[in-house]
């Protein structure tokens, strides 16, 4: 190890550059070898470099580390890597001594596999669940203004959706934002499109929607950005990535999942002709319940006009008979009951006889008996 | 009050306490007469309403028929 020379200009102690650099990087060398994680982007190998070069991105928040590893070494491990992987980076940092530039010298990657993947996304799970972004699950409208679709500009995918939604409901509305769905720019794209789409006038529910993909494809639906940003739409959200068997983050963000395109139509949209036959039905029902209404009053009412029509001769009927009993008690007390028992009313020039006295002898008298009457004489 | 300016179910009412108390035979033999005259005007009344009433329920139903989609 070379000593790191100064020079002196009186009391002052001043390096050169190349010195600076050489002592840093001695002193980087001390630090111990680690594996650091990231995505591979702007690889770049040439066959006449001795090196290959590529920077390592954090997913998370961008933050960058420039690594080299020797072109032979990179050459055996046989990775093929593309723009966008995770991979595991085993090597120390060190100085480019020539340009001041610090970065990464690489002894080893390994690319970071399914298994890693799916432990890194279970884990991420266990912490957004932790944190609640999993729980808030909204009432999907029953017939949103608009609809804001966040889309690949994949056209198939974009049909497919589209068509299923107006074949469902002609008269939607749909906003659609186009934008990346995979990569690693994918992520940060689709959080843009949702912020934009939720924002727009009279968008009442945003569907995240990307037709299949391999695991790696649908990655950036399980962005911890994005599936918070999901959570936090301020519109509600149906994700409808992948198929049945992908499980996304984002679906568990979102206030509804749908697991292809018809299924995301049906939750956005009501059926227009069920809805029509429905509202039909509804419409004859209230002929029917007018009509209903009508009858039950003619119904009272006839009764009661009945009932009328009869009172006044009952009520006539009832004061006859009440006639008819006082008459017959009045009979009652008459005497022609007395004279059926035999007695005689006997009456002479149209007077009562109630005593002998009353007459003489040769008196013309008027006898009446219960059947008639006849003349008699007094001896 | 003019039967006129009744609703039908105050009509309705009327007509149908008017038959219970010439039911109930309380009513003297003159008002039994006047009762019975104003339960009769309180019917037209109340046929004359609900003969509009189902004309205008049948002329929407038929409206609502020609402008079915």
């Amino acid at each position: 190890m070379s000593k790191v020379e100064a020079i002196q200009y009186g009391d002052r102690k001043v390096y050169a550059v190349a010195a600076f650099n050489r002592g840093v990087a001695e002193w980087l060398q001390r630090l111990p070898t680690v594996w650091v994680e990231g995505e591979v982007t702007e690889l770049r190998r040439n066959a006449r470099w001795q090196s290959v070069f590529f920077t390592l991105k954090d997913p998370n928040d961008g933050a960058c580390l420039g690594v080299t590893i020797a072109r032979s070494r990179f050459d055996a491990l046989r990775l093929d890597l593309a723009d966008g992987e995770r991979v595991h980076v085993f090597g120390r940092p060190e100085l480019f001594e020539a340009r001041g530039d610090f970065r990464m010298r690489a002894l080893s990657i390994e690319r970071f596999g399914l298994g890693d993947h799916l432990a890194a996304l279970e884990r991420l799970k266990k912490k957004l669940a932790a944190d609640g972004v999993f729980e808030r699950k909204r009432p999907l409208p029953f017939l949103p203004r608009r609809i804001g679709l966040v889309t690949g500009n994949d056209a198939a995918a974009k049909k497919d959706v589209l068509a299923t939604i107006t074949g469902r409901f002609p008269a939607a509305r749909i906003v659609v934002a186009e934008t990346l769905v995979q990569g690693p720019l994918a992520a940060n794209a689709m959080i843009e499109a949702l912020r934009g789409l939720a924002a727009a006038p009279e968008v009442d529910v945003v569907v995240l929607s990307r037709g299949g993909g391999s695991f790696e494809d649908l990655l950036p639906f399980s962005d911890e950005r994005l599936v918070r940003a999901v959570a936090a739409c301020p519109v509600p959200v149906v994700s409808a990535v992948g198929h049945e068997q992908d499980n996304p983050l984002c679906d568990f963000a979102a206030d509804a999942r749908a697991s292809t395109p018809t299924a995301a139509a049906r939750l956005v949209v009501p059926d227009a002709t069920e809805l029509l036959a429905r509202l039909e039905r509804t419409r004859a029902g209230l002929a029917r319940g007018a009509r209903s209404v009508v009858e039950r009053r003619r119904e009272r009412l006839v009764h009661a006009h009945d009932r009328l029509r009869r009172a006044p001769a009952l009520a006539v009927e009832r004061k006859r008979a009440r006639l008819e009993h006082a008459a017959g008690r009045l009979r009652a007390l008459s005497p022609r009951a007395t004279l059926e028992r035999g007695y005689a009313i006997v009456r002479t020039h149209d007077e009562i006889v109630r005593t002998a006295s009353a007459v003489s002898s040769g008196d013309e008298l008027d006898v009446e008996v219960a059947d008639g009457r006849f003349g008699a004489r007094v001896e | 009050m003019s039967a006129v300016d009744l609703t039908f179910e105050e009509a309705q009412r009327e007509l149908e306490q008017i038959v219970e108390r010439l039911e109930r035979g309380e009513a003297g033999l003159d008002e039994a007469i006047t009762l019975w005259e104003r339960g009769e005007e309180l019917y037209k009344l109340c046929v004359g309403r609900l003969d509009a009433a189902q004309g205008k329920i049948e002329e929407l139903a038929r409206r609502a028929e020609e402008t079915r989609p």
